[in-house]
């Protein structure tokens, strides 16, 4: 069975960052964070080379997913490290503008920028303005001290036992099925989205100047069948002396379907009545957390009185009193 | 439009409609995981409220990447809507475990997820 990493390399990978990791958390005496970072960076740089290196060079990925991953993970790791909370918070959004580098790589550039937008722009600021309302602000003239429940993590042995048998288990189980998986779709399924944009075909061929004097895109193929078949790449155009065949050699580049067409169609089209039910929780979320965090006032009978009167704006009362 | 089309190059795994082999697969899984690990391991150990509501977020992320690698290796954009959803539930459990940590901060004005041991019973 193919393996992408010797499971003896693996397992010393997980040990070796365990170890790190336990001796990176924040505890009391200071002790070698730094020494336990470097630990649990060497191991997880050792597990993605000895990947890469049992893929061969055909099969790496770009150069920009090691930078990537290597941002990403370190800012993970500074994130449960760091005593501080407003830093940690700060290099959250590290890693989240390295994972939507990761995203790009991967094609998926609306969500690269939808994380970015939500994520370091709504979620994080929401944090941030939290824990600066949570902190206790030092005295006059005193040098601010770090809380001891932020210096002193709660058992961080157990606690990275459990995290890296967890890490084990996921990589191999992994490993395990995903060499034997094959892709469902080919790029000609992708294309046949085309289908749908029959706009975007016939604005493409004229930008490129495939459309001759009179022609324009046929409304149906000559025996009758759809004018656009993006699966099996034909694209019939008629108005010249003869309909004929634009085959999928000839596409220019513009012509491919873009990540953000067919996240539409998949959203929309495919998935319905889902973007409703997301409302639906955001406002629920909205309305308990107004409830949650709405503050109650103690008032006597005298005092509510008197508010009431001042919200109706009957004076009245006051002058008879 | 040529300088786009070739830094989309540059940054693309491979031209979009190719997909990618399942070794490239692995590596973004290996990445998703381990991040997975961190935020589970920060959850557990730290003792800040607030720091504990990161790592769910970290969390989330992780399971982002694994969303969107499986996407772009099955050439299938579910993932990708998929992925929208997992904000939606991170941006509403966001608002609401703030809400609470505020709460929760007003009663004890501390941050302290040992101060609330009691809750165990």
């Amino acid at each position: 069975m193919e393996q992408f990493i010797h499971p003896l390399v693996l397992y010393t990978a997980c040990i070796l960052g365990a170890a790190g990791i336990c001796l990176a958390l924040p505890r009391r005496a200071g002790g070698p964070q730094l020494i336990g970072a470097f630990i649990a960076a060497a191991a997880g740089g050792i597990a993605i080379l000895a990947m890469s290196l049992k893929a061969g060079p055909a099969a790496l990925p770009s150069i920009y997913f090691y930078i990537f991953a290597a941002v990403a993970l370190g800012g993970a790791l500074r994130v449960i490290t760091h005593p501080r909370p407003v830093y940690a918070a700060l290099y959250f959004i590290l890693t989240i503008i390295a994972t939507a580098g990761l995203f790009l790589i991967l094609s998926a550039e609306f969500m690269a920028f939808a994380l970015i937008i939500v994520y370091a722009g709504a979620i994080l600021i929401t944090y941030l303005f939290v824990i600066m309302l949570a902190m206790q602000a030092p005295a006059e003239g005193e040098v601010e001290v770090l809380t001891e429940y932020d210096t002193k993590a709660r058992e961080p042995l157990a606690a990275t036992v459990a995290g890296f048998l967890l890490l084990a288990v996921l990589t191999t189980m992994m490993f395990r099925g995903t060499a034997e998986i094959a892709p469902v779709a080919t790029a000609a399924q992708v294309d046949s989205l085309l289908d749908d944009l029959p706009r975007k075909v016939e604005r493409v061929l004229e930008n490129h100047n495939m459309l001759e004097e009179g022609e324009k895109l046929a409304l149906a193929a000559p025996d009758g069948g759809p004018a656009i078949d993006g699966a099996a790449g034909i694209i019939w155009v008629e108005g010249g002396a003869e309909p004929r065949i634009i085959e999928r050699a000839d596409w220019p580049e513009e012509m491919s379907v873009k990540n953000i067409e067919g996240l539409g169609f998949n959203l929309l089209r495919d998935h319905p009545g889902t973007i409703e039910i997301a409302g639906v929780i955001l406002l629920m979320a909205m309305l308990g957390a107004v409830v949650l965090s709405r503050k109650q006032v103690q008032m006597d009978e005298e005092a509510k009185m008197r508010q009431a009167r001042l919200l109706s704006g009957d004076t009245s009362g006051e002058a008879g009193a | 439009m040529n300088t786009m089309t070739d830094l989309t190059h540059l940054l693309a795994q491979t031209g979009f409609p190719d997909s990618m082999g399942s070794a490239t697969l692995a590596h973004y899984l290996f990445v998703s995981a381990a991040m997975f690990a961190i935020g589970l391991i920060g959850f557990v150990s730290r003792r800040n409220l607030i720091i504990m509501f990161l790592c769910t977020e970290l969390m989330f992320q992780a399971a982002g990447i694994a969303l969107i690698a499986f996407g772009r290796f099955h050439l299938d954009f579910t993932g990708q809507t998929f992925v929208i959803f997992v904000l939606t539930v991170a941006a509403a459990e966001a608002a609401m475990a703030l809400a609470l940590v505020v709460l929760l901060f007003r009663r004890k004005e501390s941050l302290d997820a040992g101060e609330w041991a009691e809750l165990k019973g």
